[in-house]
């Protein structure tokens, strides 16, 4: 087969708090349409490494290549523009206001090209996006809803909307089915096996069934350092793994 | 009728009734009208910052007094016409603001608040300082050296009533027409987006800092526009203008009208200025009244009049 | 008198301004330390501090003893206040930032409308404790001035001692850097809050009370130290109490000494224009911790 070069690569990526070493010397490549999981106990550095992907963080040394292009210095909005998109552990909407206005604000991104469209992108335009994204999460119907008025599970799908809603290329899940009902779950790993037809999915998860259900591969975390890599069959059978992480 | 409808209907309903009051008001409240419609523009410029992009500053009478002598100064040295100098007045509102910006908008929010009351207080003091020019606390007067405002054929003068309240009429449509279009653009729900959580908005494609200045940018300039514009129709150019007072009052318009309500500051203004001169005739102390207001506003009321009319019953109140 | 000797005297007064600043500026860096909030209303502490203080000489007649009781007395009463208005106020809104700008704004024309209608709008003076001069071989100095550097030393090495070495310092440093990590172990936070901010507004109100037999009690005398007190934790870092120690010396010498030369209305406009040439550099202030 011939190699396609990764959609996102980090090469030694390390990232120092004061004298605690977060996430030290993460070297990963993620291909083109995976759906790569991230696993690992709490303080493994997961959080901290895709806030460094994403541009969360500046990381302490070591580079971050997308699309073979080094971004390491590009600021978080212009990473957006490249299509990295992060949905945070913890549900940041917009609480105030309604889904239409929280799915807006990503869909006029795109639009907003040239001076003039700027100040106006177009209404009907933005509309349409909000509904296809809201549509997809299963939402449709929801938009003149107050975010702060939906249930737990329908604000994380709130989010995902807002990350489809800003056209991602790579996008980044940080825990998304904690907290949700089982049949929430499901519907979630449905979701995102759709839209990884399109995207390049990393998923940060604890929930072992959803990654074994939806990981092509998987990295394992621990201590800021890469454990193992491999299937999800692999890792579950890597003996450091079961040491670390699943408590064998 | 659709929501957009309803808000242009509501609004350009206010304009047409505050056209029409003039009609129907004694001596009196004609002048304190066209005050407070000026003033409300200035509070209107606050609430951009504070309303809508989430940023609280303690220093916003630099802007008003960088417009009131901005016009001031070139109509009382120089001789120079009304829409000259009204286009300095903002001009120089608008600099001030993009240098404050510049300086000031990377600190967090509470080093925010003190740097800009600190930068307020400076100019206040500079205004004193520099009193050859400014003449300081006592002030100066324009109205003299105020050539009327030729229109057409006509001659307006700046004396007549009829004048100073459709003048400030117009400078409040102006200011009503700016922040409403500010609010309703894409632009609009970005600053929206920042007050709420400005890292995601970040994340979700916008550079804060960017917006942040030009927020401070169009509410430096609309309150230089207040400014500007209370020196050619009121006449008088003060320091008390540049003080810190000055800076706390539409703060607390802003406030009992509604925070974020596009109309808020208008009626916050017109309520406290007639509560404050109320309450001047009963005590020299007013502002102990003030203070007090400030404190059971945020207590018990900080929505203010418009924001709880907004969650209650109107939620397409911009 | 020449040059040398002016600047040793522009010095002298430098000194002690700073450190009369130090102790009002350390209220301020504590209570938005430990609370995360800016109290606007610090510096009318301070005034009632001073007020308190003339009330107290009058009321007793003696230079020492009145002064000795407003010493303590004044930072109880003003401590009570504080603790009053944590209580009915702060609380309620749940130390919010915003909402407690907007609070203490409102506390801050209460207190000084509520002294101009009781105490009137006159500046009175107080006599101080002590009189000595300290000659010097070019002028004498006021040796009371000395005596409130002295004492305002202690202040400011008791406070140090409280937030090191007591428990409730360790409950404030716990607070400050974790609050909720702290109150899983069982820090009681409102309580913490209410003493940290009781205790902003005694060392204010101490300040105000040494000062007075300088300056006289004014019910307008709150702001210039307030903004004084700002670009200090500006400079020094929101929450840092090594940079706001640091900041009150660099501020009190320079407004000091700008003020023998020049005029005290230039210092403070070169005090403004030297925050913003720190901001410029490092916005964080000289030793913060900017929180995001």
């Amino acid at each position: 087969m011939a190699a396609v070069a990764p959609i996102l690569a980090t090469q030694s990526l390390t990232r120092r708090f004061g004298g605690l070493t977060a996430v030290d010397a993460v070297s990963l490549e993620v291909g083109r349409g995976e759906i790569r999981a991230i696993i690992g106990p709490n303080g493994a550095g997961k959080t901290t490494l895709v806030g460094m992907i994403c541009g969360r963080h500046e990381p302490s040394s070591g580079r971050i290549l997308y699309d073979g292009r080094d971004i390491t210095r590009l600021r978080p909005w212009q990473r957006l523009r490249l299509g990295i998109v992060y949905t945070f552990q913890v549900t940041s909407i917009y609480r105030g206001l309604t889904c239409y206005e929280n799915v807006a604000l990503p869909a006029q991104r795109g639009l907003m090209q040239g001076f003039a469209a700027r100040f106006a992108p177009g209404e009907a335009k933005v509309a349409e996006r909000v509904r296809a994204a809201l549509e997809a999460v299963g939402l449709a119907g929801f938009e003149v809803q107050r975010a702060d008025e939906l249930a737990y599970g329908h604000q994380r799908l709130l989010e995902i909307a807002m990350a489809l809603a800003a056209e991602p290329r790579l996008l980044i899940l940080d825990e998304p089915t904690q907290g949700l009902a089982e049949g929430e779950i499901a519907a979630l790993c449905e979701l995102v096996r759709r839209i990884a037809r399109a995207a390049t999915v990393l998923v940060i998860e604890h929930n072992m069934q959803v990654v074994l259900e939806l990981a092509e591969r998987v990295t394992v975390m621990d201590a800021g350092a890469i454990l193992a890599e491999g299937t999800p069959a692999e890792v579950e059978r890597h003996p450091d793994v079961q040491r670390a992480y699943l408590g064998r | 009728m659709s929501t957009s409808r309803k808000v242009l209907a509501l609004h350009l309903g206010v304009l047409a009734a505050l056209f029409l009051l003039q009609f129907v008001l004694p001596a009196y409240h004609h002048t304190n009208a066209a005050r407070i419609m000026v003033l409300a523009a200035y509070a209107a410029g606050y609430n951009v910052l504070l309303g809508y992009t989430g940023l609280m500053s303690l220093g916003h009478a630099m802007f008003f007094a960088a417009g009131m002598y901005g016009a001031g100064l070139p109509v009382y040295y120089l001789g120079l016409g009304a829409p000259a100098a009204f286009g300095i007045g903002i001009a120089a509102g608008t600099a001030l603001a993009l240098v404050f910006g510049l300086m000031a908008l990377r600190t967090s929010g509470p080093s925010f608040l003190i740097v800009s009351m600190m930068f307020g207080q400076a100019l206040y003091l500079a205004t004193l300082y520099f009193n050859d020019v400014t003449l300081g606390d006592q002030g100066f007067i324009v109205s003299d050296k105020l050539a009327p405002l030729a229109l057409g054929d006509a001659a307006l003068g700046f004396h007549e009533p009829a004048v100073k309240y459709n003048l400030a009429l117009l400078l409040f449509a102006a200011s009503l027409a700016a922040t409403l279009a500010l609010r309703l653009s894409a632009i609009g729900r970005v600053l929206v987006g920042i007050r709420g959580n400005e890292e995601r908005t970040r994340l979700l494609g916008y550079d804060s800092f960017r917006y942040k200045l030009g927020s401070l940018a169009v509410s430096g300039a609309l309150s230089a526009a207040a400014g500007a514009g209370y020196a050619l129709l009121f006449s008088y150019v003060g320091s008390t203008f540049a003080s810190i007072l000055f800076s706390i009052y539409p703060l607390l318009w802003a406030l009992l009208g509604g925070i974020g309500t596009i109309l808020g500051p208008l009626v916050g203004t017109a309520l406290m200025f007639y509560l404050v001169d109320t309450v001047s005739g009963v005590t020299s102390s007013y502002l102990l009244f003030v203070g007090a207001a400030l404190v059971a506003l945020i207590l018990w009321f900080p929505q203010g009049i418009l924001g709880t009319l907004r969650n209650r019953w109107l939620p397409w109140l911009p | 008198m020449s040059f040398g000797p002016h600047l040793f005297l522009a010095l002298l007064e430098g000194t002690v301004s700073a450190f009369v600043l130090a102790l009002i500026a350390l209220g301020l860096s504590l209570v938005f330390g430990v609370m995360r909030i800016v109290n606007v209303a610090h510096g009318e502490f301070y005034m009632l501090g001073a007020v308190l203080a003339w009330v107290c000489a009058d009321a007793v007649g003696t230079p020492v003893a009145g002064f000795m009781i407003a010493l303590v007395a004044a930072p109880l009463a003003v401590g009570a206040l504080a603790l009053a208005a944590d209580r009915w106020v702060l609380r309620r809104i749940d130390y919010h930032p915003e909402s407690t700008i907007v609070a203490t704004i409102g506390l801050l024309y209460m207190i000084q409308q509520a002294v101009l209608m009781l105490y009137g709008p006159d500046a009175r003076p107080v006599t101080p404790p002590v009189y000595f001069v300290v000659q010097f071989p070019w002028f004498g100095y006021s040796g009371y001035k000395l005596v409130v550097a002295g004492v305002s030393a202690l202040l400011l090495v008791a406070t140090w001692l409280l937030v090191t070495r007591t428990r409730l310092g360790l409950y404030m440093r716990a607070a400050q850097q974790d609050l909720e990590m702290a109150q899983a172990f069982g820090v009681p936070a409102r309580r913490v809050y209410a003493l940290v901010f009781t205790l902003g507004a005694m060392l204010a109100a101490a300040a105000g009370v040494l000062i007075v037999p300088i300056e006289q009690a004014h019910y307008l005398m709150g702001l210039d130290p307030l903004l004084l007190s700002f670009i200090v934790v500006i400079i020094g870092g929101l929450g840092s109490l090594r940079g706001t120690l640091v900041a009150a010396f660099a501020v009190g010498l320079s407004d000091g000494i700008v003020s023998v030369f020049f005029s005290p209305t230039l210092a403070k406009i070169v005090a403004t224009l030297l925050v913003a040439a720190v901001l410029v550099v490092r916005p964080g202030g000289l030793f913060g911790e900017e929180r995001a």
